[in-house]
């Protein structure tokens, strides 16, 4: 085994370093440059730390801080509100385009504006694809700070329902794109998975559970095509493969295998929902991971040549939250008293949201604690390189310096935060001609009796109809949507 | 040495770290494709190199056997002598696999050499989705007679009569073996004389590959 130049003992029986430690060595006099440089790397660790903490103590509200007020403002009701809140946002958060943009499509279509929010959810469809690529310097940059330094690619279920939302809002207009997007739905879906074993054969995606909407339009438009039936009876055994618990899946499947789209001189009404709150995220802190931590480098600082910065700081996760559900909502039609049915889930997303973040929980903590060690050997490389082992002082005042830089990390709480909880969908056939479909909105306090909120729709014969309704409390939000593309 | 090490070892620690994270974020791009570029070829599910070759051979043995056969009379239309009128009513697909976007392109591209074949005349689709959504007819019901004059009926009506139906479906078989699979392909084309009832079939089949690494085709197929 080779010795290097600092364990030579010297005269006194000492190696440099223990001389050095007991300050009995001068530092090599025609070293003074590397002396130079190694002060360098402290003055600019330093002032990149503490710059950055400054920087991040001054601005470090989360996304879900700032997504507060607009989602208070979208489930009241009051729109506009929340689409100047969203602006704001936008031109101070260029780098969360992507995500505020999300917002402001739903905006977008529950105030009336399909076609809008169909070119917004476009763009970030478009951007979410680039994104979603790996970028070093990103990565890097990432490690060095937090996960908020990293461009927003949107979660995986995200990306499924940017396109399951584009399918509605083009049906919404003249249709013609819907059943494409259906299908991006399914294929997006693939995708993920797929890419989900690239690291390992253990893929966690796997247990992903799928978003049934796609696959639902698609029966659905091949079904009025009158010409498609094997395609929608296809679709619709997906439905009840990532549904399981939709409870129109056998009627649907008996029809679209046996029977057909409606009796002559009928057409067929989709009623799709938003109801509830959807999923959001929220800063959560790691406590035994943060105690492993913080045993595991008080162990290291006591066998190793330098103390590392002790793990004072949390470390912090997002965490995917629920919001709140409600029950399905019932559609009455014309003038009958009674419901001509509940609408039924399609799409649970609150379920997906929270079912697909426990999946990958392993490895945004793996990212988490990754983040920790690099930044403890950047410290510890930095006593090594300012040989400040002899100086406790010096010592303590990294490890203050990789405390404070380790306090700056914020949990990633980016998220979709106006996505309903679920989508419900309810089909009915009623004779052609002009009809009013209503739903319960609220109560009438003096009255005693519930109030309804409504619109008119035309049927066509052998054509589908279709209305979209956004309920995330027991009151409309925005307006009911009615078109026959 | 001991520090060496832990420069090292920090740094390794480092550089580990930030490389599991790598790679660059690059633009997506496109290029045309020219007449004799090969088709890509789908690595999970059929595309183009599975369907096209299909097409061209299925409708190529239907189009020469009616070419070769004495023709019924004609329904004709304005003088078009000698053109039997078909239609055709869709593709269905009863394989394994979704055909996405591809099946209103098998149907478009069918339908565009039986009409450039001379031999047949086609009845527009949009007529015969017109027909379908009239007469609530699904198509595997206009296989039986009365439903069948009523389906050519409601086309008459719009003055499209016809002489035949055309059916296409897709069907697969597949043989798995240790996690690789071969996949079957069959696209038939079934020809329905609405006068008579008498149907003629062409078929065409394409079997491919679909392996877990790049060896198992020489695994199951040899060089």
């Amino acid at each position: 085994m080779g010795i290097t130049n600092a364990e030579v003992p010297n005269d006194e029986g000492m190696t440099k370093h223990e001389a050095r430690r007991l300050g009995k060595v001068k530092l090599c006099p025609c070293l003074p440059a590397m002396c130079s440089l190694r002060h360098s790397a402290f003055v600019i660790l330093s002032s990149f730390v503490i710059s950055h903490s400054s920087f991040l103590c001054t601005g470090c509200a989360t996304h879900a801080d700032h997504l507060r007020d607009i989602r208070s403002a979208y489930f009241a009701g009051d729109l506009d509100r929340a689409e100047k809140l969203i602006d704001v946002e936008l031109g101070k958060r260029r780098g969360d385009a992507g995500v505020l943009k999300l917002e402001r499509a739903m905006i977008e279509l529950c105030a009336g504006r399909p076609a809008s929010a169909e070119r917004l959810l476009r763009e970030v469809r478009d951007e979410f694809d680039h994104l979603e690529q790996r970028d070093v310097a990103e990565e890097t940059v990432s490690m060095l700070t937090d996960d908020q330094r990293r461009a927003y690619a949107g979660e995986d279920y995200e990306k499924v329902l940017v396109r399951a939302f584009l399918s509605l809002a083009n049906l919404m207009t003249d249709g013609q794109d819907a059943a494409a997007y259906g299908l991006q739905v399914a294929a997006k879906q693939q995708e993920i998975i797929q890419a989900g074993c690239v690291d390992s054969d253990d893929n966690p995606k796997l247990a992903y559970q799928r978003v049934a909407v796609g696959a639902y339009i698609n029966a659905m438009l091949h079904e009025a095509s009158h010409s498609n039936y094997d395609d929608a009876e296809r679709a619709i055994l997906q439905v009840a493969e990532w549904q399981p618990d939709f409870r129109f899946k056998a009627d649907d499947f008996e029809r679209v295998r046996y029977g057909r789209h409606s009796e002559p001189g009928n057409g067929v009404l989709y009623v799709f929902a938003l109801v509830g709150r959807g999923p959001y995220k929220e800063e959560a802190v790691e406590v035994p991971t943060s105690a492993a931590l913080l045993v595991a480098d008080r162990i290291l600082s006591v066998t190793g040549k330098h103390t590392l910065p002790p793990t004072i700081a949390p470390i912090k996760v997002p965490r995917v939250v629920r919001g709140s559900s409600r029950s399905e909502i019932p559609v009455f039609v014309d003038n009958d008293p009674e419901p001509r049915g509940k609408m039924e889930t399609i799409t649970d997303i609150g379920k997906i949201a929270v079912q697909q973040a426990e999946a990958v929980a392993p490895q945004v903590l793996g990212r988490a604690i990754a983040r920790r060690v690099v930044k403890k050997g950047a410290i510890y490389a930095t006593k090594e390189a300012v040989n400040r082992g002899s100086n406790p002082l010096a010592e303590f005042g990294l490890d203050v310096i990789g405390v404070a830089w380790e306090a700056t990390e914020s949990a990633d709480t980016r998220c979709w935060g106006m996505l309903p909880d679920t989508i419900q969908v309810l089909r009915i056939e009623l004779p052609v001609g002009e009809h009013r479909v209503s739903f319960p909105s609220g109560w009438n306090s003096i009255a005693g009796i519930p109030t309804f909120c409504g619109e008119k729709i035309e049927i066509s014969d052998g054509r589908n109809t279709y209305v979209l309704a956004c309920f995330p409390d027991s009151r409309l939000v925005g307006r009911i949507l009615v078109s026959q593309p | 040495m001991q520090r060496s090490f832990a420069r090292r070892g920090v740094a390794s620690v480092i550089i580990l770290a930030l490389a599991a994270c790598g790679g660059c974020r690059g633009r997506q791009h496109a290029h045309v494709l020219k007449q004799n570029d090969a088709n890509m070829v789908g690595s999970h599910v059929a595309g183009a190199e599975t369907y096209k070759p299909l097409i061209e051979e299925s409708v190529a043995k239907l189009l020469g056997r009616e070419a070769e056969s004495a023709g019924i009379q004609p329904a004709g239309l304005n003088g078009q002598v000698g053109c039997k009128r078909i239609c055709f009513v869709g593709v269905e697909n009863r394989s394994v696999e979704e055909i996405g976007d591809f099946k209103e392109q098998i149907y478009e591209i069918i339908d565009s050499h039986i009409s450039e074949s001379g031999i047949f005349q086609s009845v527009s689709k949009r007529f015969v989705d017109a027909a379908l959504m009239e007469t609530r007819l699904r198509p595997d019901q206009l296989f039986l007679p009365n439903n069948r004059r009523m389906f050519a009926a409601a086309l008459e009506e719009v003055g499209q009569p016809f002489d035949y139906l055309l059916f296409a479906k897709i069907t697969s078989g597949t043989t798995g073996s240790n996690g690789d699979y071969q996949r079957d392909y069959l696209l038939t084309l079934e020809l329905v004389n609405i006068q008579t009832g008498d149907n003629d079939k062409e078929s065409a089949t394409l079997r491919k590959g679909y392996h877990k690494s790049a060896l198992g085709k020489f695994k199951h197929y040899g060089l």
